[in-house]
């Protein structure tokens, strides 16, 4: 991630968040730029919302973080005018109309337009007289972004707001979210599982594992730093040998083997397949899973 | 941004149609008892009251139905407040309202401010108004409507506005003698859920007990029930009785202002004891750890 030239909304700087003796972020550097949307990945228990929650003053880190030029857990209340935060699916008070909502957020958020949110909820099915429970939960989930798509904010941060979600439902979040909300100016962080599904809405990734930040790049970095070779399964020892990030299978019958490296791989590698652009997720479970051949170091 | 203003907006919000039900049920049950039931009064009460009968229906109405109204929303606040730290767990709404611009103190505070100031004194009003119709309708029955319209208003009015003003002058007193028990049941509901009235009532009570028998020290019991009898004082009947006599009709009602700010000043009087800093320092205490507790809990949650 280049953030040289641009203004950097969020920095952390050796950032490390415990719970009591565990670190649940450990030693985690990075920046984010304005006008990114940036992925957060990682594994249940990887420190995903640890991170994003010490990025709005909810939990309490050691070492640098500043967010839109504030220190989040003294200046929290002034971060959150700034930055606006959907932490979890579903989480709007049940007891609540919509309109009561809107009506709260107005005197809440300084940075809140009522009209802007009315117009994003009307492009919903989401009606302002509607009580939160009696809508479903994908439901609920449009009605949270529209709401926090009103704010004008520099940053939002998004901690894994379609998990649960049917395919229509992610899919209408993320429409309007990059139409709604991406500008080319604001950031997104977003965490989620669905990886394959925002791969395309992403300009940099962030990948946690156990904590540690394994990898912060651009998509268009990625691309050039990391490669893939697929091969047929007779030259896969060949391949085994050059030490690739991760081997998989693509696909059936035996030309459905590829490779991924960090850097080119050897040309005589190169040679034995075909260079393919490896995915988010490929990439994701090279950097992030336990390797096997660690096993053999034993 | 004031952020004060739409949590204390957010309370309505959430409980307005559970105070509508509280203030329009009770009167409404009242109203169609004195309607439609059987109204009896003794001879001798009858005798008693002489022809200051439809007077004293209209002030026991209105003082009546003000002061039930007012007793029901104090009991439903105090059960309101003691479990507020963690109401939005359950729906998880908790989430939400840590994401917005508000400090902990901030949406701490709101609740304690709706439900222990505003709700027990907009209920006393809405009583007061109810009271208005309950007593049209009881002097209607046992009077005749004519007695309504021709009760001395400019006497009893200000009366019972009097009575009225002193309850509300007197509740954010009694709220700070009560604040020491009050921020101990919501710390505790914040620590120990539902037990906490148990752990209050048991620590309380063993606690008095122990210190009693085994050190001789009532220590616990005095503070405890001082606060409570100081929390009534400051509502009313801070110094002597009001006694209005049985002949003394409207004269009576007009000694009513001046009694009620008498002892207005009376309860304000008794503020500056060791007693009341105490609590107050001891209720500071409660709201500092429930802001701790606020604060640890959001970076526990999700």
């Amino acid at each position: 991630m280049n953030a040289t030239e641009q203004t950097v909304l969020v920095k952390a700087s050796h950032l490390t968040v415990r719970y009591g003796a565990k670190a649940a972020v450990d030693d985690v550097s990075f920046t984010i730029p304005k006008g990114r949307v940036v992925g957060l990945l990682g594994h249940n228990g990887a420190g995903k919302t640890t991170l994003m929650k010490a990025m709005v003053g909810l939990t309490h880190g050691e070492g640098e973080l500043s967010v839109l030029g504030l220190q989040p857990r003294p200046q929290r209340a002034q971060l959150l005018e700034q930055a606006c935060y959907i932490p979890d699916v579903a989480i709007l008070p049940r007891w609540a109309r919509v309109e009561d909502l809107v009506s709260l957020m107005s005197g809440m958020h300084p940075r809140f337009s009522a009209e802007r949110a009315r117009s994003l909820l009307r492009r919903t099915s989401v009606g302002l007289k509607d009580k939160v429970k009696t809508l479903s939960k994908g439901m609920v989930v449009q009605a949270h972004l529209a709401l926090v798509a009103a704010i004008d904010a520099k940053l939002m941060i998004l901690d894994e707001p379609t998990l649960g979600l049917d395919v229509l439902s992610r899919k209408a979040f993320y429409e309007m979210l990059i139409t709604e909300w991406c500008d080319g100016e604001r950031s997104v962080l977003i965490s989620t599982h669905q990886v394959e599904e925002i791969e395309s809405l992403l300009s940099d990734v962030l990948m946690l594992n156990e904590g540690k930040l394994v990898l912060s790049i651009s998509l268009e970095d990625m691309e050039k730093r990391f490669v893939g070779v697929s091969h047929d399964a007779a030259v896969a020892e060949q391949i085994a040998a050059a030490h690739p990030l991760l081997r998989y299978r693509t696909g059936t019958g035996t030309s459905g083997n590829a490779a991924i490296f960090d850097g080119a791989p050897p040309e005589h590698v190169q040679a034995l397949g075909q260079r393919i652009r490896p995915s988010l997720v490929d990439l994701f479970v090279a950097l992030t899973r336990k390797p096997e051949l660690d096993r053999t170091h034993f | 941004m004031n952020k004060l203003l739409p949590l204390l907006r957010r309370e309505w919000l959430q409980y307005r149609f559970g105070w509508t039900l509280m203030v329009a049920v009770p009167l409404g049950i009242a109203l169609l008892l004195l309607a439609f039931g059987e109204i009896q009064i003794g001879q001798d009460d009858a005798e008693r009251v002489g022809d200051n009968m439809a007077q004293l229906l209209a002030v026991g109405s209105m003082a009546g139905s003000a002061a039930t109204l007012f007793i029901i929303a104090c009991f439903s606040s105090i059960i309101i407040v003691a479990g507020m730290a963690r109401r939005d767990h359950s729906d998880r709404s908790v989430e939400f309202w840590l994401s917005l611009p508000a400090t902990h103190s901030a949406s701490l505070a709101a609740p304690l401010i709706v439900h222990l100031l505003l709700v027990p004194a907009a209920a006393l009003l809405a009583g007061l108004a109810g009271g208005l119709l309950v007593s049209l309708v009881l002097v209607t029955r046992l009077v005749g409507i004519g007695e309504w319209f021709s009760l001395p208003w400019l006497d009893l009015l200000p009366a019972v506005f009097a009575l009225a003003a002193r309850l509300l002058a007197g509740l954010p007193l009694a709220v700070l003698w009560m604040s020491p028990l009050i921020l101990l049941v919501v710390l505790l509901s914040a620590w120990f859920r539902s037990w906490s009235w148990v752990i209050l009532g048991v620590g309380i009570g063993l606690g008095s007990q122990l210190l009693n028998r085994v050190f001789g020290q009532p220590f616990l019991s005095d503070v405890t029930l001082g606060l409570l009898r100081q929390a009534r004082a400051a509502l009313v009947h801070a110094g002597q009785s009001f006694e209005m006599g049985k002949d003394s009709g409207t004269e009576g009602l007009r000694q009513l202002p001046a009694w009620a700010l008498n002892d207005f000043v009376l309860a304000l009087k008794e503020l500056p004891s060791p007693l009341l800093l105490g609590g107050l320092l001891f209720a500071a205490g409660c709201f500092y750890l429930l802001v701790m507790w606020r604060e640890r809990g959001a970076g526990a949650t999700g």
